[in-house]
């Protein structure tokens, strides 16, 4: 027969003092647990979220970023002229050739310069990229020097406001609206006029390609004939699994994530199985008591294991509501976290993200050290012999 | 009985639960003494003597763009100049590998040398190097960890330019901050590259440190309104600038470890006041023995104090002894260099896991203090 939850419940209650601390204790390692991973899934959703399904990327070969891609003009005439490319109402080829330059730009409210990527972007990257809209001042005007920044990298760097002015070259840019990525790598781009952004840096090559197939279904082989072709040396690829893959700044935070979890859970697990054990020895007579009406050692061994689960959950639930209260704070704040992208070397601006799967991953975590603390005290009850336990004090 | 072994025996009197604290508070200062060494690693460049010495202009625009090879004459002139050469970061794959996982310069050999004055030639003659515009200058670091020797052959895949040079091992250097790099002919770069006329950074040395200021004011005001206008900064500065690119992940490791120390002492404070509480009648008999509050405040210190100090000292040793021990720059490919738990990060290890056991022993004292002797003696817990 078990024993009634009730009985765990209330002995977790009443033994408030030494509960409150274990729990307060779980709850920490489980709250920066879900915020480290928090984190990591920031960066990784502002790159899983970025890009067209129907846009096809083309680099050079071997590059690691577009920042650090060439694409010469032969290259970019050989792509436009491919078959099965769409092509808009007046009959060209959609596709758009993208200067990614590094800028460094003084940031706000703080000495030092940090790098930005400034794209260089013609119409037709614009409509394809229908995931960024303009949300204030306007676009600029072609053959002008001007650029729009995207909204959240405004806040980050100085001069990026509308009317504001920052250093690109020998050339001061006009920043004449901002623009809204969605969340996406974008959030952390400037975009100006391609032909002027060339001018501007002298630049001949191209960074990067982007295009959209007329039929869907040409996509894989039109990925196949730039990447065969051996003159080329490009590398062609689906723009969202392009950017889906950029998610190298994201492995150290996970690491640390994973690092600190198992590190921080060992600590938790020993604080646990101290809290379990003292509260079976001051329950010896109880145990003894409960062995003698009856209930078996395993359901014993069940009782003490549901206790300690329980015990860590609620510290799991509080942890995991700690985290979310940060999110929250930091949503409402419209605080953006910014890091160096180890892949462009340009900041990269992400939101960390606190998401009900993470919450319940945190919960689950709890339960866990939970589980592995009160097991040995568990058993040791179990074990207790039922007349010594009757006499002990 | 002494008072010292009266304390220790009562400190291990539950066996179990001293070992089950003292690993706690290890694993939480092992875990503290190894995030102030990763902050340290991540906010703090490898400084050397020599690095204070030195200067790095880069293109103004940014590190991505690159300068005018033609400049090198107009820094020639430049009194306080004692050596300068074109410094080129090529960013290329060893072999098959498929991420940059150490550092390869194209450099000016005959230049460079004036450069390079805290490494020493370990292998081959930098001559040889000299001579050789096909070879290669490489980190004793790099040699190991690849079982490279003199004569054998590297080849690179460009990530940022678009050639893959193929070079032979002239020399091997050791003794500077970073066995790693891998030096090349910058004009093996320019012919590969069609002789673009470009460099990507210069890298000067200056006579004394007291004149790197002026110097770098020189330097910039040379290419002032030009169309490649430069920005020169000592070499510890240009580091520092790559580090404040990292954002607020100082804060971040900032505020985890505080999440850790308050933890840490949740755990002892606990586990101390668990002790005191199983022991009220004890010291209710020892309190009606005569014993002085004084007396029983340093008992219970002494134990916390000592519990608190031995698994602090577990902790920061077991961490020391860990990061000293594997070679986290293979492990990490070179994400983490050094890895250094210097002592002032095990004093300060140490000083938190102290004021932890006289903090832990505040409450139990409190409560020891309050309590008559009848209400201890008829405690049962």
């Amino acid at each position: 027969m078990a024993l009634p939850l009730k009985y765990n419940f209330r002995n977790v209650i009443v033994r408030w003092r030494s509960t409150v601390s274990t729990i307060l204790g779980i709850a920490l390692v489980v709250a920066v647990f879900v915020l480290l991973r928090g984190l990591a899934r920031g960066i990784e959703r502002t790159n899983g979220n970025t890009g067209d399904p129907r846009n096809i990327i083309v680099v050079r070969k071997g590059s690691q970023a577009e920042s650090g891609s060439l694409v010469s003009r032969e290259q970019f005439r050989t792509v436009q002229f491919l078959k099965g490319i769409a092509r808009n109402e007046a009959g060209e080829p959609v596709v758009s050739a993208e200067l990614v330059m590094i800028v460094s730009a003084p940031r706000r409210g703080a000495p030092g310069e940090a790098n930005t990527l400034l794209r260089g972007v013609t119409p037709r990257g614009m409509e394809l990229r229908p995931q960024v809209t303009l949300v204030e001042g306007r676009w600029f005007k072609p053959g002008h020097r001007e650029v729009v920044v995207a909204r959240r990298l405004a806040s980050r760097f100085d001069g990026f406001e509308i009317g504001g002015t920052f250093k690109a070259g020998a050339e001061r840019l006009n920043v004449v609206g901002h623009f809204d990525g969605t969340g996406s790598a974008f959030d952390s781009e400037a975009w100006m006029d391609a032909d002027e952004c060339r001018a501007i840096f002298d630049r001949d090559m191209y960074s990067s390609l982007l295009f959209r197939p007329a039929d869907p279904a040409a996509m894989s082989e039109l990925i196949g004939r730039i990447e065969s072709d051996k003159r080329l040396s490009l590398r062609a690829e689906r723009e969202v699994d392009y950017y889906a893959k950029q998610t190298m700044t994201a492995v150290p935070i996970k690491y640390l994530a994973g690092f600190l979890g198992i590190a921080m859970s060992i600590g938790a697990v020993f604080a646990a199985m101290n809290t379990m054990y003292a509260s079976v020895a001051s329950r010896t007579r109880e145990i003894g008591t409960l062995r003698v009406l009856g209930f078996s050692r395993r359901s014993i061994v069940a009782s003490f294991l549901i206790e300690g689960s329980f015990l860590a959950m609620i510290g799991g639930v509080l942890g995991s509501s700690l985290a979310w209260f940060v999110y929250v704070y930091v949503v409402l704040r419209g605080i953006n976290f910014g890091t160096l992208d180890f892949q462009s070397f340009a900041e990269t601006v992400f939101q960390f993200r606190v998401t009900p799967d993470l919450m319940i991953l945190g919960v689950a975590f709890s339960a866990a050290i939970g589980f592995a603390g009160s097991l040995l005290p568990a058993l040791r009850a179990s074990r207790l012999p039922v007349i010594a336990a009757l006499k002990s004090l | 009985m002494t008072l010292a072994s009266f304390v220790i025996k009562n400190a291990l009197r539950n066996r179990r639960r001293a070992l089950l604290t003292v690993i706690s508070v290890a694993v939480s200062c092992g875990l503290l003494v190894t995030l102030l060494t990763l902050e340290r690693e991540l906010t703090i460049p490898p400084e050397s003597e020599a690095a204070s010495l030195r200067i790095i202009a880069r293109n103004k625009v940014s590190l991505a763009q690159p300068l005018p090879a033609k400049q090198l004459a107009v820094i020639d002139k430049i009194p306080g100049v004692v050596a300068v050469s074109p410094f080129t970061f090529f960013g290329g794959n060893f072999r098959e590998e498929t991420v940059t996982s150490f550092a390869q310069f194209a450099v000016d050999p005959a230049r460079f040398k004036g450069l390079m004055v805290e490494g020493r030639i370990a292998e081959g003659s930098y001559d040889d190097f000299v001579a050789d515009r096909t070879s290669c200058f490489v980190g004793a670091d790099t040699m190991k960890r690849y079982g490279l020797k003199i004569g054998d052959r590297m080849r690179f895949s460009g990530t940022f330019y678009p050639v893959d040079p193929d070079l032979k091992i002239a020399a091997v250097f050791q003794g500077t901050v970073d066995d790693r790099g891998v030096f090349f002919h910058h004009k093996l770069l320019d012919e590969l590259m069609g002789n673009p006329g470009t460099v990507g950074t210069w890298y000067m040395r200056v006579a004394s440190a007291e004149t790197s200021n002026d110097v770098i004011a020189r330097v910039n005001a040379a290419f002032a309104n030009t169309s490649a206008e430069v920005r020169a900064e000592t070499e510890r500065a240009f580091q520092m600038g790559f580090i404040s690119m990292l954002g607020n992940v100082k804060l971040l490791i900032g505020s985890v470890s505080t999440v850790v120390v308050f933890t840490l002492m949740l755990v002892t404070v606990s586990t101390m006041s668990m002790a005191v509480r199983e022991r009220f009648r004890e010291l209710a008999v020892l309190k009606a023995l005569g014993f002085r509050r004084r007396e029983l405040f340093s008992f219970i210190l002494a134990e916390s104090f000592g519990l608190a100090l031995a698994g602090g000292m577990l902790g920061i040793f077991g961490a020391w002894a860990i990061w000293t021990g594997i070679d986290l720059q293979k492990l990490t490919k070179g994400f983490l260099l050094y890895f250094e738990v210097t002592p002032r990060i095990m004093a300060t290890g140490g000083v938190v896991a102290a004021l932890l056991g006289i903090v832990a022993s505040i409450s139990p004292s409190i409560a020891m203090a309050r309590i008559s002797v009848v209400q201890g003696l008829k405690t049962l817990d």
